[in-house]
C-alpha cells in the first residue's frame, strides 16, 4: 500500500512542475501558434541559472527563483526580438525548422560553456530533509518545495492574465488576433510579452527542478515532450486545462510504481518481469500520440 | 516504360544545373582513386548515407510538405532486420535488406494510418512521439539486444564478402552506397513527374483544393510516407554491415532524426537536389568541425553551434533553404 | 552563355571545396618512437573518470620513458624499450565520449591514419566491444585495462588482451563477503545469520556492463542461496531516480547492489538519503562508487558503502611500490590513485612489457608476446599475482591473475573518508561496519 500512495504523491508533486514547464508552452501557443521546440532548452538554462546562483552567491537553492525568472523573461524577450519575430513571416516549415535551430543552439551554447557532465545541487537547508506521512510515504522536502512554489506561481500568472489590464490584452490577442488589432492592442508587444512570460515561467520551473533533478545540456528535450504531452492533453493554449493535464502527466511517469503495488499485491511473477520502469516516459509519449488522434484539439481544447 | 523515361527525364532543369551534377558525379566516381584519409572516406560515406535519408525525407517532408521527425525508427527497424538476420541466421544482406523494407513498410501503414489524421506541427510531434515510443520498446527487448545493442564480428566473414556485405576496405561500402546513391536519384525523378508527385504538391500548396479535384488525401500521404520510408530502410540495412555494431540510443535517437530532417529543409524541401545539397555542406562542416574545433582545441559542442546558427538564419531569411537561395538568384539574373 | 558557364564552373569549384576538405596522411615521424593510440571518455558524462584515466596511463608512459630513482619497478630504471634501442613510448589520445559508434571511428582512424603500434582503452564496456572488433578486423593488438563485462574475453578475439579481472569475479567476491559475514570470517563483525542477508534488490545501468552485471547478480545469488526481490535496469544519465528508488524500497531489500557510473551514483545514494532507504548493506560495483566526486559530493553520507575495486589507497600499506607510485600520481594530480587510474597505469605497463619482450613492432610479434608474457606481481601497482593471460579456452586474452577487493567508505581519525579494505578477509585494515548506519 506503502508503494501505492507514495507514487500517487510523488506522481502529483512533479505533476505540478510539470504544469509551470507547460505553462509557457501554451501561453506562446495561444497568442501567436508558434511551437517552440527550444522550450525545454529554457528550463535547462532555467537549471543551469539556479546551480550559478547557488554557487556565485551562496545563497539556498530555493532563492534562485527570482533570478531564474529574470533570466527567463529576458531570454524569453531576446529570442523573440532578435529572432522568432522574423520566423513569423515563413511558412510553418520555417517556424519548426528555426526553433529546432535554435534548440540546438542553446543545448551546444550550454554544452560548450558548462560541459556534459550532469551537475546537481547538494547544499541547501532542504536538501536531505524529508517529511515523513507514516506507513512509508516519505516525501523529500526538495520536491515538496518544488511544487508549491510552482503552484504559486502559476497561480500568479494565472491572475496576471485574467486580472490585469497588460494580462486581458494578452488574452484577447490570444482570442482573435485581427479584432485585439482593431481595439489597438499592439499585437507585436502582446507577441514578445507571452514569449517573455513562457520563458519565465519555464525557466523558473527549471530553478525549482534543479533541487532534486540533476542538469545537462541534454535533458531539454524531455521537457520539451513532456510539455507537448500536456498541452495536447489539456487543450493547445488552454491555461487551466493545461494545469489539469498536467497531474496526470505526472501520475502517468509513475506507472512504474503503481504496476509495483500490483505486482506485489498479486504477487505474479509475470508482472514481475516486465521492465516496467524503462517505459516511466514512454507513457507520456503514448498519451500525446492517442490524444492528438483521438481528439485532435485536446481533451479540454478549444483552439485548433 | 513510361516510368523509366520518367526517371531518366532530367529536361526541366537548365544546362548549368546538369553541368555542375555531371562535375560532382565525377568526383564521386572517382574520390576513392584520389589522396585521401580514412576520415575523408568516413565523411564522404556519411554524406552519401545522408543524402539518401534526405531523398527520403524529401518525398514526404518536401514535396508533401508534412514535417516528418521520426525517420529514425525506420532507420532502426532496417538496421535491426539486417544485423539480426545476420548474426542469428546468417541471411545475406540482400535478403533481409528487401525483409527490412517490408517490415519498415508496415510499420509505417499502422502508424502512417492514425498519424496522417494529423496536420502541421501536430504532425511532426507525434512523429517524434511514435519513434520514441518504439525506441524504448527496443531498448528493452532482449531478441534485438536490448540497450547493449547488437554487434556483428566482421572477422567471420571474409575480407570481401559481397553476399553479406562485409568489407575490410572501405572503398567496397562507398560504392555500393554511390549505387543506391544514383538508384536514388532516378527514383525521386521517377517520383516528381508521376502522378502521386503532383498528387503531393498540391496537398502542400492546399488540402481543401487537392480534396476538391478528387484526391485521396490521406491515401496519397500514406503512400508516400511508406516511399520514404523504404528509402530510410534501405540505407539503416547499409548502415548495420557498415557500422556493425547497432544499438537503439545509435540508430534510433531523436538527433538522428532531427539532423535527417534539417539536412533536406536546409538543402532546399521539395527540389530534387536540396537533400543532397544540405548533406553537402553540412556532414563535412559537422565533421571537419568537430575534429578541428571539438576534439582537438576541447571546445566541445562548437561544431553544432554554427550548425544551428546557420539553420536559424537559413529558416529566417530564406525558408526555402540553399536551393531557394540559389533559385532567387538565378530569377534575379533573368 | 558565357556568364551561365563561368557560374556553373565556380559551382563546380564551390562543390569540390566542399567534398575535398580532407586530410591527407601526414608522413611518418623520424623519431623512433612507439605510438601507442589511447581512446578514453575525456568528455561526456564519464569525462571525470577519462581525467583520472589519462593521468594515470601518462604517469606510466613516464615513468616508462625516464630513468626514475626510489619507484622499485623495472621500467623506472630503464629509458625506453630496452630491446627497441631505447624507443620511447608515445601515447595518442582520443575521446569517445562514451559512444561507441564514435570509438570505432577514432579506432580504425589511428590504425590507418596515425599508424598506430597498437591500442589502449576504452573504460566503457560498450566502447571497447566495439574498438576490439576494430582491433580485430585489422589485426591490431589492444590491451584493455579497466572495461569488466565478462562478454568481452568469450569471443575468442586473437588481438585482445585484457588485464583486469572481470565482473564475473567481483560479482562473485561479493557473495563471499555475504556469506563470509554469516560464517563470522569479516573482521569486526559477528552474529550475524544468513536469514539476515536473503532479500537482494539490484539496480543497474541499461548499458552492455550493466545489462552483464544485472544478468551475474541473478545466476550469483542462485547459486549462493539468496533471494533476488527485485532487479532493475534504469536508463544511464539519468536525471531522476526517484521510482526507482521507491522501487527498490519497496521490496524490503537486506542488501542493495548498484552498478552506475559517477552522476548516478551520486544521484542514486541522495535518493536513497531522501527516501530513507536503509538496507543493512550498501554495495557499488566500482565505476561511480570509488571516484574521487563521489566522495567529495555525498561526504559524511557514505559512511558504510561497500564498493568493489582493484585499488584504493590502503594498498599502499601492503605494497610499498604501490605507496611510490601514488606520491608521484598524487603530485601530479591531488587526489589519489583509484580503480581508474591504477587499472590504466597497469595497462601501459602492460604495453611496456609486450613491447620489450616482443623487441620488435610487428603485430604478430607484439602477439606473440602477449600471449606468452608473465608480469611477476611485485611490479604492479595493484594487488595482483601478476599477469598472464590465457591464450586459449573460453576466457582467450583474459589476465588469469587478477583479483578484486571490497572496500568501505569509513571516516579515518584525521575526519577524512577514505576507503578501509574489507574483503579479502586476511588484507582487511580495518573492522567491517555493519549494519549500514543509515542517513
Amino acid at each position: 500500500m506503502d508503494i501505492l500512495i507514495s507514487s500517487l504523491v510523488a506522481g502529483l508533486l512533479i505533476g505540478s512542475v510539470f504544469a509551470l514547464v507547460a505553462l509557457g508552452l501554451t501561453i506562446i501557443f495561444g497568442v501567436m501558434d508558434i511551437v517552440n521546440f527550444a522550450h525545454g532548452e529554457f528550463l535547462m538554462i532555467g537549471m543551469y541559472t539556479g546551480i550559478l546562483t547557488v554557487q556565485v552567491t551562496g545563497l539556498d537553492p530555493l532563492f534562485s527563483l527570482p533570478v531564474a525568472l529574470a533570466v527567463g523573461f529576458a531570454l524569453g524577450l531576446l529570442c523573440y526580438v532578435g529572432f522568432v519575430k522574423y520566423l513569423l513571416r515563413g511558412p510553418m516549415v520555417a517556424q519548426l525548422l528555426g526553433t529546432f535551430g535554435l534548440m540546438l543552439f542553446l543545448r551546444n551554447l550550454v554544452l560548450l560553456i558548462f560541459g556534459s557532465e550532469d551537475r546537481g545541487i547538494h547544499t541547501g537547508i532542504l536538501v536531505g530533509k524529508s517529511l515523513d506521512l507514516g506507513m512509508g510515504v516519505i516525501i523529500p522536502a526538495t520536491k515538496l518545495a518544488a511544487a508549491v512554489l510552482s503552484v504559486l506561481s502559476f497561480v500568479a500568472v494565472y491572475v496576471f492574465i485574467h486580472k490585469t489590464k497588460l494580462g486581458k490584452a494578452l488574452q484577447a490577442t490570444a482570442l482573435n488576433r485581427q479584432a485585439a488589432r482593431y481595439m489597438g492592442i499592439p499585437a507585436e508587444r502582446m507577441n514578445a510579452l507571452a514569449w517573455g512570460i513562457g520563458g519565465a515561467t519555464v525557466t523558473a520551473a527549471g530553478a525549482l527542478l534543479v533541487n532534486f533533478w540533476s542538469a545537462s545540456p541534454y535533458v531539454g528535450l524531455l521537457f520539451t515532450m513532456i510539455a507537448f504531452a500536456i498541452v495536447a492533453l489539456g487543450g493547445f493554449g488552454s491555461i487551466p486545462g493545461a494545469f489539469f493535464a498536467a497531474l496526470v502527466v505526472g501520475l502517468i511517469t509513475e506507472i512504474p510504481g503503481i504496476w509495483d503495488f500490483f505486482t506485489y499485491t498479486f504477487d505474479n511473477d509475470w508482472m514481475a518481469d516486465v521492465p516496467m520502469n524503462s517505459f516511466k516516459y514512454t507513457g507520456v509519449y503514448l498519451t500525446y500520440f492517442i490524444i492528438m488522434v483521438v481528439r485532435p484539439r485536446g481533451l479540454f481544447g478549444w483552439k485548433l | 516504360m513510361e516510368v523509366v523515361r520518367n526517371a531518366f527525364d532530367f529536361s526541366d532543369f537548365p544546362k548549368t544545373d546538369l553541368l555542375v551534377v555531371g562535375c560532382g558525379l565525377l568526383f564521386l566516381l572517382f574520390f576513392p582513386l584520389l589522396p585521401h584519409s580514412t576520415f575523408a572516406m568516413a565523411t564522404m560515406i556519411q554524406f552519401l548515407m545522408f543524402s539518401l535519408y534526405g531523398m527520403g525525407w524529401n518525398t514526404i517532408g518536401g514535396y508533401g510538405g508534412q514535417v516528418d521527425l521520426g525517420k529514425a525508427q525506420y532507420v532502426g527497424i532496417g538496421a535491426y532486420t539486417t544485423a539480426v538476420m545476420l548474426i542469428r541466421w546468417d541471411v545475406p544482406f540482400w535478403v533481409s535488406m528487401p525483409a527490412g523494407v517490408m517490415f519498415s513498410v508496415t510499420w509505417s501503414f499502422i502508424i502512417g494510418y492514425p498519424l496522417f489524421r494529423l496536420t502541421g506541427h501536430y504532425f511532426a510531434i507525434a512523429t517524434i512521439a511514435t519513434s520514441l515510443v518504439l525506441k524504448d520498446v527496443f531498448e528493452v527487448w532482449d531478441f534485438v539486444g536490448a540497450a547493449r545493442g547488437l554487434e556483428i564480428l566482421a572477422t567471420k566473414y571474409d575480407a570481401v564478402d559481397f553476399t553479406h556485405l562485409i568489407f575490410e576496405n572501405d572503398n567496397y561500402y562507398y560504392y555500393i552506397l554511390l549505387a543506391f546513391f544514383l538508384l536514388g536519384i532516378l527514383i525521386i525523378n521517377w517520383f516528381r513527374h508521376s502522378r502521386l508527385g503532383y498528387q503531393l504538391r498540391c496537398i502542400k500548396d492546399n488540402e481543401l483544393i487537392a480534396q476538391s479535384l478528387g484526391i485521396d488525401v490521406h491515401k496519397s500521404k500514406v503512400k508516400t510516407y511508406a516511399l520514404a520510408t523504404a528509402f530510410v530502410s534501405v540505407v539503416g540495412s547499409f548502415h548495420a554491415c557498415y557500422i556493425k555494431n547497432i544499438e537503439p540510443e545509435d540508430t534510433m535517437s531523436l538527433d538522428l532524426s532531427i539532423l535527417i530532417a534539417l539536412m533536406a529543409m536546409l538543402g532546399g524541401a521539395g527540389s530534387l537536389w536540396g537533400p543532397i545539397i544540405g548533406a553537402g555542406i553540412l556532414i563535412p562542416l559537422k565533421s571537419y568541425l568537430k575534429e578541428w574545433l571539438g576534439a582537438s582545441a576541447g571546445l566541445v559542442g562548437i561544431d553544432l553551434i554554427l550548425y544551428a546558427l546557420i539553420i536559424m538564419v537559413v529558416s529566417a531569411v530564406e525558408p526555402r533553404g540553399v536551393w531557394g537561395l540559389i533559385e532567387k538568384i538565378r530569377a534575379r539574373r533573368t | 552563355m558565357m556568364k551561365r558557364f563561368s557560374m556553373g564552373l565556380a559551382w563546380c569549384a564551390a562543390l569540390m571545396l566542399i567534398a575535398g576538405g580532407w586530410l591527407v596522411p601526414s608522413p611518418a615521424a623520424a623519431v623512433k618512437e612507439v605510438k601507442i593510440g589511447v581512446i578514453y571518455p575525456l568528455t561526456g558524462g564519464a569525462a571525470a573518470a577519462g581525467r583520472e584515466l589519462r593521468a594515470g596511463a601518462e604517469l606510466a608512459a613516464q615513468i616508462a620513458n625516464e630513468v626514475m630513482d626510489g619507484i622499485d619497478m623495472d621500467m623506472a630504471k630503464k629509458a625506453g624499450i630496452q630491446s627497441l634501442g631505447g624507443a620511447k613510448i608515445k601515447l595518442i589520445f582520443k575521446d569517445h565520449e562514451g559512444n561507441p559508434t564514435l570509438g570505432a571511428d577514432l579506432a580504425k582512424k589511428l590504425i590507418l591514419d596515425d599508424k598506430v603500434d597498437g591500442i589502449l582503452g576504452c573504460y566503457h564496456s560498450s566502447v571497447t566491444k566495439t574498438v576490439s572488433a576494430v582491433c580485430e578486423q585489422y589485426g591490431v593488438p589492444m590491451i584493455n585495462g579497466s572495461s569488466t563485462s565478462p562478454a568481452l574475453t568469450k569471443r575468442g578475439f586473437k588481438w585482445f588482451w585484457r588485464t583486469t579481472p572481470h565482473d564475473k569475479w567481483f560479482t562473485k567476491d561479493l557473495f563471499e563477503l555475504l556469506d563470509g559475514l554469516a560464517a563470522g570470517k569479516v573482521r569486526g563483525v559477528s552474529g550475524v545469520k544468513k536469514d539476515d542477508l536473503q532479500r537482494l534488490a539490484a539496480a543497474c545501468e541499461r548499458t552492455e556492463w550493466g545489462a552483464h552485471v544485472a544478468d551475474l547478480i541473478k545466476t550469483l545469488a542462485e547459486q549462493y542461496g539468496y533471494d533476488l526481490k527485485k532487479s532493475i535496469l534504469y536508463a544511464a544519465k539519468s536525471a531522476d531516480l526517484s521510482s526507482e528508488v521507491r522501487s527498490l524500497k519497496a521490496a524490503r531489500p537486506d542488501v542493495m547492489l548498484f552498478a552506475s557510473y559517477t552522476s548516478d551514483a551520486i544521484l542514486m545514494v541522495k535518493t536513497l538519503k531522501a527516501q530513507k532507504a536503509k538496507p543493512k548493506l550498501i554495495w557499488g560495483q566500482d565505476a561511480g562508487f570509488e571516484k574521487p566526486e563521489f566522495r567529495q559530493t555525498l561526504g559524511d553520507n557514505i559512511v558504510g558503502i561497500l564498493t568493489r575495486t582493484v585499488f584504493l589507497p590502503k594498498v599502499a600499506d601492503i605494497k610499498p611500490v604501490a605507496g611510490q607510485v601514488n606520491q608521484l600520481y598524487k603530485a601530479k594530480t591531488g587526489h589519489d590513485l583509484g580503480g581508474a587510474s591504477a587499472r590504466a597505469f597497469t595497462g601501459v605497463q602492460t604495453w611496456v612489457y609486450a613491447l620489450e619482450k616482443a623487441g620488435s613492432v610487428d603485430h604478430a610479434a607484439i602477439q606473440k608476446a602477449c600471449n606468452t608474457i608473465e608480469i611477476p606481481g611485485e611490479q604492479l601497482v595493484v594487488p595482483w599475482a601478476g599477469i598472464k593471460f590465457a591464450s586459449t579456452g573460453d576466457e582467450t586474452g583474459q589476465n588469469v591473475l587478477g583479483s578484486g577487493l571490497i572496500g568501505q567508505y569509513q571516516k579515518g581519525k584525521d575526519g577524512k573518508i577514505g576507503l578501509e579494505i574489507v574483503y579479502p578477509f586476511d588484507l582487511a585494515t580495518a573492522d567491517m561496519i555493519y549494519p549500514f548506519p543509515g542517513w
